[in-house]
């Protein structure tokens, strides 16, 4: 995948979810505005064999990991044409025949699933690599701590990646978490350990890289420490707790432009081609959006389906 | 049907010979079975419900964990939703509540929430019911988890169902919470050969009778057999039903007897609120049917070591005995309503 991609992937996340947001029925959104590195970073590094498990704030990752821009923007809305058939939502978009087995809403709750992702990879997919993205919010489970001391100790193929955009809700990390740097929690368990700059996607895509590769290498877990920060409130029914002037400050560091700016100043492409991407995205968008309004709810009987 | 001669036969054991049995069964069928826990390995289970199963199989399928159930849970849930058929071991029912998020959460939810892409075909093996190791050790919680929609609970009282329902447990499509009974470890009875199946799903009739009806699972079963067999010699004769699984509900057995005998007494050594016989007689009262009913259950009180709380809080054959009487001393009214 070469850089153009990168960026034509994180803008088709960012112009997805505006769209989203643009419609009175969108629902209880997470959204990943400012944070579309880190999954794009993170899936450029992964083979179609791995899979990967996120949190709630899962719409970057599935769009970058490849799922169908209809069906995810049917999932959010609740259509049949989801990836879920409506069922899931945001919290729990899945796609496992994709490599993503998808979204678990409750935070920390994806940590100890992937671990057991990664056991089953370990048992009887050799060379199967299971990633499981995270944000700060959940180094302070109990959970998380119980899987860094499994996934030691049975030595199970898999990537940590906390998606540190420094904010659980309104509560900073620095007063979530009490040690200095996250990939401190991964020393005591020996896990190897690295950070990065997530609002660089290629940065973002080297480290993953680096990361993905001692994990399948090595047999062994990795912890991966993005650091993003949100654009957005928490969700969709969230108020923003930062001021305007805080927010346009942090606004500076947007990834999207970063990396377009880096293109156009390393010449990758000629002027008219950014439009021509961002012309490319809406397209998609709007036949995304139309295939969700084509398809229907489930019916209410289907409430019973898949239950036993 | 293997037609080996040796598997013909019943074989008498402990009901954890039972257990082992079935898993060691299931390993040898099924590459992708797993025993995940505390203790499992070379020591054999808590309650030697596992013995010999890390030597047959080794540590990559017999694997020993640390504390941590939340994880354990976890892990199982993920590695059964990605393909392998893990049993997860509880120790105590108690230390449930530290993995409920995993398995209610995930395990449970996974197929309706993904449209049915991913299923978990997982069983929690948990050890409920007092014997002397106090309020955190103790508990019978399986009533909270039978309003969990989707999460099979089976509860056997012989060693045959322990077999028999394990065995089922390892071949169910979604999670099965198993929970079996320090009490019951000890317990020996004929378990059926390895080709024997059973409808895991329906109720047992353990002994018949016409003039009231006992319910009950995992050891309260033998409580009311106790308690039948006192009522038997003053002539009253009880009907005692082992409910075997209590999610989903055989409650169409249960309505057979009542409508028969007009009279239900529920055993449980649970909580009565909310409780296994509180489901039992509402969905029973929504019925044309009329019965008089009693519901025993456990003090409403944490279960102490201290063996004379302990014996003070739990239902035994006096207290149903004594129910049992006051109950027969009621008119019945045949006719509904």
């Amino acid at each position: 995948m070469d850089e153009i991609d990168l960026l034509r992937q994180m803008m088709t996340i960012r112009a997805f979810e505006a769209a989203l947001m643009a419609r009175p029925d969108h629902g209880f959104q997470l959204l990943s505005t400012g944070e579309e590195a880190v999954a794009v970073g993170l899936c450029a590094a992964l083979g179609p064999d791995d899979q990967l498990l996120t949190s709630g704030r899962s719409i970057g990752p599935a769009l970058a990991r490849g799922l169908d821009s209809g069906a995810v923007m049917g999932e959010l809305l609740g259509k049949l044409n989801g990836t879920n058939q409506g069922r899931g939502g945001r919290g729990h978009m899945a796609s496992p025949g994709q490599g993503f087995f998808g979204a678990h809403a409750v935070v920390g709750g994806n940590l100890s699933i992937a671990a057991g992702v990664a056991l089953a990879g370990k048992m009887h997919a050799a060379g199967q690599v299971t990633a499981c993205l995270f944000g700060d919010g959940a180094c302070g489970a109990g959970v998380f701590h119980e899987t860094l001391n499994l996934a030691a100790l049975w030595a199970l193929p898999l990537l940590l990646v906390c998606n540190n955009n420094q904010l659980a809700i309104s509560t900073p990390v620095q007063e979530g978490v009490a040690v200095a740097h996250l990939t401190d929690l991964a020393r005591p368990f020996g896990i190897a350990h690295d950070s990065v700059d997530g609002m660089d996607v290629l940065a973002v895509r080297a480290a993953a890289r680096r990361a993905v590769d001692f994990v399948r290498e090595e047999g062994k877990p990795f912890f991966l420490e993005c650091r993003s920060e949100r654009l957005a409130p928490h969700s969709s029914a969230t108020r923003e707790t930062r001021s305007p002037a805080a927010m346009e400050a942090l606004w500076s560091r947007c990834p999207i432009a970063r990396i377009e700016q880096s293109l156009r100043a390393s010449g990758a492409y000629g002027s008219g081609e950014l439009d021509r991407i961002a012309g490319d995205v809406a397209d998609e968008i709007d036949a995304a959006m139309a295939a969700a309004d084509a398809a229907p709810f489930p019916a209410p009987e289907d409430v019973l389906h898949h239950v036993w | 049907m293997s037609g080996k001669p040796a598997a013909s036969a019943p074989v008498r054991m402990f009901f954890r010979e039972a257990i082992a049995r079935a898993a060691r069964e299931a390993m040898q069928a099924d590459p992708r079975v797993i025993i995940i826990g505390q203790d499992v390995g070379a020591f054999g289970g808590s309650y030697k419900e596992f013995a010999g199963l890390y030597d047959a199989f080794g540590p990559a399928r017999v694997r020993d964990t640390p504390i941590a159930e939340n994880a354990m849970i976890g892990l199982a849930v993920g590695a059964a939703a990605a393909g392998l058929r893990p049993l997860v071991s509880i120790t105590y029912m108690d230390f449930l509540m530290l993995g409920l998020d995993p398995l209610v959460n995930y395990g449970v939810k996974a197929r309706f929430k993904t449209g049915g892409q991913l299923s978990v075909p997982l069983i929690v093996k948990t050890t409920a019911g007092a014997k002397g190791q106090g309020v955190a050790h103790s508990q019978c919680i399986e009533a909270w988890m039978m309003s969990v929609p989707g999460l099979q609970v089976f509860a056997p009282s012989t060693p045959a169902d322990a077999y028999l329902m394990l065995k089922a447990a390892f071949l169910a499509e979604g999670p099965v919470l198993f929970v079996d009974h320090k009490r019951l470890f000890p317990v020996a009875g004929d378990v059926p050969p390895s080709d024997a199946v059973a409808d895991v799903g329906r109720a047992a009739i353990l002994r018949a009778g016409d003039d009231l009806t006992l319910v009950a699972h995992s050891y309260m079963c033998r409580v009311a057999l106790a308690a039948a067999d006192r009522l038997g010699q003053s002539g009253i004769r009880a009907e005692v039903i082992d409910l075997r699984c209590l999610s989903p509900l055989d409650i169409a057995t249960v309505e057979t007897s009542v409508a028969r005998t007009g009279r239900l007494i529920t055993i449980e050594e649970g909580q009565k609120i909310c409780g296994v016989g509180a489901e039992i007689i509402a969905q029973l009262s929504c019925l044309p049917l009329s019965f008089h009913c009693e519901r025993i259950a456990a003090l409403p009180a944490p279960i102490s070591s201290n063996p004379v709380l302990e014996a003070a809080a739990l239902p035994d054959p006096d207290r149903v005995v004594a129910a049992a009487r006051a109950l027969m001393t009621k008119p019945l009214h045949k006719e509904y309503p």
